[in-house]
């Protein structure tokens, strides 16, 4: 080490002799430094304008030249371009350099490190604060939703808290795997990211081909969201507070039937199943209730509040903050809310030169509570829509209540004791919604600690040694309280219970990282290692009483005294580790032409004996053509061309699948004792590993137009293989088939990414457009079967989606149709070629199924691909325009290309309401081709079966916020010692433009792409004020 | 540079404690569970390897409900299907109405039930004939159990589904998809060789605390009964023998009072030879797996609905008795332990209302009763019913029925059936092949008897015509869509489905 100092040493002296011999004039000294941040530019190239003399600026940014009189100064710097200056000698200098205003000089944080983004050789797309900053996003995956090329993000429900569905380059697993890896600060979070406050991000930034998200290794496979938490800087304390407040409502309801259409056709359903008229009067019946005004709230409330006081000092910086969030959510309000308080205190010390000491430390509250949001089994707005307007929100005509099944002890009342309508028309699950609600008591409540402490120690110049520990401490539950009650006759309880559960998880991680970094005349290299563990683990523990003497949740407890008879305790816990190697190596020469590779190893805990660890290895390039001679910077200032290959894991999938496991519980009785029975849970695959993502990805980034226009592509190729699932086998089997490495899928796709922005004047103007199209395609699942079963409905469990090869995950599936039957000539012509009919069973204004496979009968076989709820392309546009005081920001977001199965009327309880679409039924021929009339008894399955009638256009585009602010002029607000006073007024969900007629077209979550009611997002309404100093 | 050495000291120090640990970091056994391969070391754990073989008999709710009882009872002409709506259980009413597809109708619950426990005694086989740790005073007697049920469960898959997988133990991968069907004839044949093979181990009785377990009379009692399902009266001599060596043997006698026999204080009755255990004792409340419980929730079903009144529990209102049924036992003594007349108990102040297919009359023998409703867990899914799958005067008239077909002792076939009549009071008929047909109808209504015995007679045809039955179609369920296409369609689908 020591021998190789010396030769730079001298290699430099004799660099620099040339110049000592010609020093005639006095020297111009000098100072560079960034004008935004004040930093010294290290390694600035200063030349004599015209002459050949030239040097670099040192590590504090200081230089010193010889300059003739009269001589203008040309300063360069990588990102900076070059300017010029007018010196005298002899003179010194504080010069500032303004950076380019490109996007290339963005420090992209790539995992274990960062890098400036014209230096990237992989697709990592960045989100900073600014573009984050004030927007009404509770949940950080919402706020990469239309921001991100290649990320497609689908809300599974309006509820407040409610987690969404994020793709990152198209679905990468036919697994739950299929969400990205969040890592907080290098802690890697398990179990959902909504106790992070956005506003304590600094950057989010997504890893999306498998070159980036090898250091993640065997849990990189979906894609890697780094997020960095603020930090403070040094300076004076910033003190600055941002909060909203507003009020939300539903942007659409869902037209069904009032009383007497519904009468009307309730007997003509009657009739044509052979019935008789039930009621005789409709018109009597007159309006009748409207559900869905009792389940939504136009006027939910919600507010967010941010705290946060920053500083340092050139030894110590810190950022600490303290949220609030509090949301009511526009469905059954009283039982679907979220409230949040986070605190944060990030820090940094140098304490010595050397050595650096530091820790970012999150703690959240959460307290929430939910309804159904997305199901047939009973969610409020399921119940809404099917619920029969007839019967009354509340029953007061004293002839009903003096007869059953008002007579049951157990009726659910209002508070003024008024019981609540029971229905006699519809039954099971569709019940009268707020008394639904009034019964279902409980909520679930989190207590999380994240944060991670480091050490990092800088020995030599260009060397840093590094050790983590993070840890992810979280407590979490849940109370749920049921009642003594009768809801109908299918729904009632007839012993109270009440039930706690108790979790805890404490994952931790331990990371030890060096890199070394050298740079040698063209050469700059940059060496990782790191060696890593984790464990992850938690407990459960939960119990039940019954019979306890409550009669709501406040008043229950786990402490009533009941027979032993009368109470439940169970619990359980998990475990699971990970044990890791990496290294990678980024090489550039001349900033023109770069390299990186990356290796990791990873052992699992939850593979299986033949193959505890896996190696990721990925390899990416990058060729800066801008940087070459030849090239003419007018066309454009930076062009960059780049390559990536890799391999990822995805090893999202239950400890100890890999043995098979016994568990008891599968009892027995012998004389009266209960005996405990024991068996295996699965079959065993001691081969068992992690899935395999390999990927291939070609990008461009580009700046064009004088720096006013930025330009990303990517295209990629993204196949999954060896894709983990449960083997699903025959039932003949006799117990769940194990979990195998089966199945493969492909992702092929597109991202563009452009940025524009101009200042004239006072007004300021950006637009970032992003767009991407993905395609996906199941390309295998085992030498036993060409389609997996998707989604279901309903007791009869109707498939509505498969997943078949050669398809999209998750592609609609069902009968296609051909109109309506219009006469009784219609279906017996409607024959196969043995002059039968394909319908026998077909009334006029029943469904024409097409028989696809020609074999002259409709059966299963003749369904087909209908139709894919995963759009081709997703797209979004943010807008910033400020004059002055004022600001604009509009952001809109859409997809296009996906289809929606409505799935909202419970067709198996045939007196359930009907959408006002109903009303243009067949009911006589030429009445309609479309909407198949109305029976109580579907024989030809119009409803019953999953056809192409249930498929809409999905596509949808939305203007997500739109933000209008105002800040106070500098010379009043400085008058009170403030430094910014900024009000803002925000619409959130405004408009959404589509052609789906449900209540939202965004359907994510577990129920992807099929619309039983889903709970839609909401539109609010926002009042906000941002106050510094 | 001293400190650099110490640094890279410590880094490599600490990566050498992570990698040298890493192994045995990375190995982590299971807690609260236990591996299939550790499991069954003794004779306790194997035993309890049993108990979950004898678990699955009690099961009814697998892939929906379909408690064998009121399912082929309102398959048979005894009942309608019910409930709150032809949508309530419409497994039920397409078994009902024999509008069964491959989608629709009971097969998954039922295909997947036995299946379950085939495979759980086929494991159990396999793990006994490994252990070298158990007595063969042990080994026997849980083989033969096992067997037994291995047996019990197939004879419920030959006559549900006739062709089916023949499988008697671990299923290699290459099968795994593609298992052939066996003939029933083979099926028949395995599972009289399980029987035969169970016999010698199986106690004769068993004391109080075992109670449940099978004895040595349930698997002659069955086999004679399969023998007789084959409909080959070359050999119904054989099991007109092996059943009296159940009707004579001296372990059961008939109950002098025939309401004695499905009361649920009086479980393992004198009269009871194979009968399956249902208790609250596990205080259930989980609906999403009722079979987790012990619970007889078949019972929950068959009650009038809403009931209110002093003798029963409301019920859902399922299997209403046909009229067919109520005429035929008008003047039966065994009426009133049969069938409950809703018009009586009306007019005995209760009510209760009528559900879809009312007929005034619901099943007596498994009434859901105030007295037993469980006050612990959720009362619906912990009803401690037993169910009795073979009772003497089951087995008394298939002897009669076997000796008359055989050209067998007529005069032990009359004074069987007259000891089945005697015992109600009625007095002596001829031991005609229809007589006993008649009185096997009578004797065992609702006892999910009805069904198997119209097909295996030929008398389907006929009296379920009006139901819809069809002939070479409906004598067996479809085999479940689902398990054809997971087959890839290696599975043949029954005739005309």
């Amino acid at each position: 080490m020591k021998k190789k100092r010396a030769l730079l040493v001298s290699l430099f002296l004799s660099l620099a002799f040339p110049f000592l011999l010609l020093a005639q004039d006095k020297p111009v000294t000098g100072k560079i430094t960034n004008k935004v941040n004040g930093d010294p530019l290290a390694g600035a190239t200063v030349t004599v304008k015209g002459g050949a003399v030239s040097t670099t600026t040192d590590a504090t940014g200081n230089f010193s030249i010889q300059a003739p009189p009269g001589a203008i100064l040309l300063i360069s710097y990588t990102g900076f371009g070059t300017q010029e200056f007018a010196v005298a000698p002899g003179s010194a200098y504080n010069f500032t350099l303004n950076e380019l205003s490109t996007s290339m000089n963005e420090v992209i944080v790539v995992g274990y490190g960062t890098q400036k983004k014209r230096a990237v050789t992989t697709a990592i797309s960045s989100v900073k604060a600014s573009d984050l900053e004030n927007m009404p996003v509770f949940r950080v995956e919402q706020s990469l939703q239309g921001r991100v090329a290649g990320v497609s993000i689908t809300a599974s429900s309006g509820q407040p808290g409610a987690a969404s569905t994020i793709y990152i380059r198209g679905i990468s697993s036919v697994n739950g795997g299929s969400q990205p890896l969040y890592v907080v600060d290098g802690v890697v979070v398990d179990g959902g990211i909504e106790y992070l406050n956005q506003a304590d991000i600094e950057t989010m930034d997504v890893l999306k081909d498998a070159a980036s998200a090898a250091i993640y290794g065997a849990r990189g496979g979906a894609g890697v969201v780094l997020i960095t938490t603020k930090r403070g800087r040094a300076g004076r304390i910033n003190v600055n507070y941002t909060g909203y407040a507003g009020v939300q409502k539903a942007w659409r309801k869902i037209p069904v039937l009032n009383a007497e259409q519904y009468a009307t056709l309730y007997n003509e359903a009657s009739v044509a199943a052979g019935g008789n008229i039930r009621f005789p009067d409709p018109a009597a019946l007159g309006k009748g209730t409207d559900w869905q005004a009792q389940v939504f709230n136009d006027n939910a409330p919600m507010q967010n509040h941010e705290l946060s006081i920053s500083a340092g000092s050139d030894k110590s910086t810190y950022f600490t903050s303290f949220g609030f969030l509090n949301q009511e959510g526009i469905v059954a309000s009283s039982n679907s809310k979220f409230k949040r308080f986070t605190a944060r205190f990030n820090s940094n010390h140098k304490i010595t030169k050397a050595i650096t000491f530091g820790n970012n430390i999150g703690y959240t509250y959460i307290n929430s509570t939910g309804v159904g949001t997305n199901d047939e089994w009973g969610t409020p707005l399921n119940r809404a829509i099917n619920m029969d307007p007839i019967t009354p929100v509340i029953e007061t005509d004293p002839a009903k209540l003096s007869q059953s099944p008002y007579t049951m002890p157990d009726i659910v009342r209002d508070e003024n004791g008024n019981p609540y309508g029971i229905s006699s028309i519809v039954t099971s699950e569709i019940l009268n919604p707020v008394a639904g609600l009034k019964v279902a008591q409980g909520n679930g409540w989190s207590h999380k600690i994240l944060g991670n402490i480091y050490l990092e120690i800088a020995p030599i110049e260009g060397l840093k040694l590094r050790s983590t520990i993070g840890g992810d401490l979280a407590f979490w539950g849940d109370q749920s309280f049921s009642p003594v009650f009768y809801l109908n006759a299918t729904n009632q309880n007839l012993i109270n219970d009440y039930t706690r559960n108790s979790n805890r998880a404490l994952n931790w991680v331990w990371e030890n990282t060096a890199s070394y970094n050298r740079t040698f005349g063209k050469h700059d290299a940059t060496l990782l290692i790191g060696i890593t563990a984790q464990r992850f683990a938690g407990e459960t523990q939960g119990g039940t009483r019954t019979g306890i003497p409550a009669t709501n949740i406040r008043e229950a407890s786990l402490a009533f005294p009941v027979s032993q008879a009368n109470q439940y305790f169970w619990g359980g816990e998990w475990e699971s580790t990970l044990s890791s190697l990496f290294g990678r190596l980024q090489y550039a020469y001349d900033n023109k032409y770069l390299f990186s590779a990356v290796m990791r190893r990873d052992g699992s805990s939850k593979f299986g004996s033949n193959n505890i660890y896996g190696y990721f290895p990925s390899v990416s390039a990058g060729w800066v053509i801008s940087e070459e001679n030849f090239w003419n910077p007018k066309v454009a200032s930076f062009l960059k061309l780049r390559a990536s290959y890799g391999e990822n894991g995805n090893n999202n999938l239950e400890a100890f699948r890999f043995v098979s496991t016994v568990s008891g519980g599968r009892n027995y009785v012998f004389g009266d004792q209960l005996i405990n029975g024991v068996s295996p849970n699965a079959i065993a695959n001691p081969d068992l590993k992690w899935e395999t993502v390999v990927q291939t990805n070609i990008g461009l980034d580009a700046v064009l137009l004088n720096n006013h226009l930025s330009v990303t592509v990517d295209v990629y190729n993204k196949k999954t293989t060896d894709m983990l699932q449960n083997v699903r086998v025959p039932m003949y089997v006799g117990n769940n088939g194990p979990v195998g490495n089966v199945a493969t899928m492909e992702n092929r796709g597109i991202e563009l990414a452009v940025g524009y922005n101009q200042n004239i004047g006072d007004f300021k103007f950006s637009v970032n457009l992003n767009g991407s199209y993905n395609k996906n395609e199941i390309t295998y699942l085992g030498p036993d079967k060409d389609y997996l079963q998707g989604l279901v409905y309903g007791p009869q469990g109707v498939e509505y989606t498969r997943h078949i090869v050669g398809n999209p995950y998750g592609a609609f599936f069902g009968y296609k149709t051909n109109g309506l039957f219009q006469t009784p000539e219609d279906v017996t012509n409607y024959k196969n070629k043995n002059g039968d009919p394909i319908q026998p069973l077909a009334k006029p204004g029943d469904l024409r199924y097409v028989d696809y496979n020609g074999d002259g009968l409709i059966s299963a076989e003749d369904r087909v691909i209908l139709g894919n709820p995963n759009p081709d392309f997703t797209y979004g546009f943010t807008v910033n325009a400020a004059y002055k005081g004022f600001d604009v920001i509009l952001f809109g977001q859409g997809i296009a290309g996906s289809q929606v199965l409505q799935a909202i009327r419970r067709f198996d309880l045939p007196s359930a309401n009907w959408s006002t679409k109903a009303l243009d039924r067949w009911h006589g021929e030429g009445t309609s081709n479309s909407i198949p009339r109305v029976t109580l008894d579907d024989q030809n399955k119009n409803w019953s079966n999953s056809s192409d009638i249930m498929l809409q256009d999905g596509d949808y585009f939305r203007i997500k916020t739109l933000q209008i602010g105002y800040s106070l002029p500098q010379h009043i607000i400085n008058r009170i010692g403030l430094n910014k006073v900024r009000v803002f007024f925000t619409g959130n969900n405004l408009i959404t433009f589509t052609k789906y007629d449900g209540f939202d077209p965004e359907i994510g979550g577990g129920s992807f792409g099929v619309d039983r009611g889903i709970y839609p997002q909401p539109r609010a309404l926002l009042f906000g004020l941002n106050v510094g100093f | 540079m001293k400190q650099f050495k110490l640094y890279i000291g410590i880094a490599v120090i600490g990566a050498g404690i992570l990698t040298g640990c890493s192994k045995s970091f990375l190995e982590l056994t299971p807690r609260g569970t236990e591996l299939e391969a550790n499991f069954y070391r003794n004779e306790d754990e194997l035993a309890q390897g049993l108990v979950a073989v004898y678990d699955v008999m009690g099961w009814g709710t697998s892939g929906g409900y379909t408690m064998k009882m009121p399912l082929l009872t309102a398959a048979s002409d005894e009942a309608y299907a019910g409930g709150s709506d032809a949508s309530d259980q419409p497994n039920w009413v397409a078994y009902d109405n024999f509008t069964l597809d491959p989608q629709r109708g009971p097969q998954v619950g039922l295909w997947q039930k036995n299946y379950s426990g085939v495979y759980k005694a086929n494991l159990l086989l396999e793990k006994l004939e490994g252990s070298t740790s158990i007595s063969e005073t042990f080994r026997m007697r849980a083989e033969s159990e096992a067997k037994f049920l291995r047996a019990y469960f197939y004879f419920d898959l030959v006559r549900f589904f006739g062709k089916i997988p023949l499988i008697l133990g671990p299923i290699s991968s290459d099968q795994l998809y593609s298992f052939p069907q066996s003939e029933p004839q083979d099926i028949y044949a395995q599972i009289e060789k399980d029987l035969n093979e169970a016999r010698p181990g199986l106690p004769a009785t068993v004391p109080v605390n075992e109670n449940g377990r099978i004895t040595r009379g349930a698997a002659t009692a069955l086999l004679g009964k399969v023998i007789i399902f084959q409909n080959n009266d070359g050999r119904m001599l054989e099991a007109a023998q092996l059943l009296q060596e159940v009707n004579s043997g001296g372990v059961y006698q008939l109950l002098t009072n025939f309401g004695d026999i499905f009361r649920p204080d009086n479980k393992f009755n004198a009269e009871s030879i194979l009968e399956i255990q249902h208790s609250n004792l596990a205080a259930w409340g989980d609906w999403g797996w009722i079979n987790g419980g012990e619970g007889n929730v078949g019972v929950q079903f068959i009650g009038a609905a809403d009931y209110n009144g002093n003798v029963y529990s409301n019920g859902w209102g399922f299997c209403p008795i046909t009229l067919d049924l109520v005429e035929a036992m008008k003047d039966d003594p065994r009426f009133e332990f049969t069938i409950v007349d809703g018009k009586k108990m009306k007019a005995e102040g209760a009510t209760y209302n009528a559900r879809y297919q009312n007929t005034d009359y619901f099943i007596r023998k498994y009434a859901p009763q105030k007295a037993y409703r469980s006050t612990v867990g959720t009362s619906e899914i912990n009803w401690p019913y037993n169910e009795i799958e073979i009772r003497l005067a089951d087995t008394y008239l298939l002897e009669a029925e076997a000796l008359v077909r055989g050209g067998g002792d007529a005069g032990r076939a009359k004074s069987l059936l007259d000891a089945v009549r005697g015992r109600v009071g009625l007095g002596s008929v001829a031991p005609s092949l229809d007589n006993i047909y008649n009185e096997r109808r009578l004797e065992l209504a609702t006892e999910g008897h009805r069904f198997f015995d119209l097909v295996r007679t030929g008398k389907a045809a006929a009296v379920l015509a009006d139901q819809g039955f069809t002939s070479g179609k409906n004598e067996v369920l479809p085999i479940p869509q689902v398990e054809i296409d997971v087959t890839n369609k290696t599975l043949i689908q029954n005739p005309n489905y």
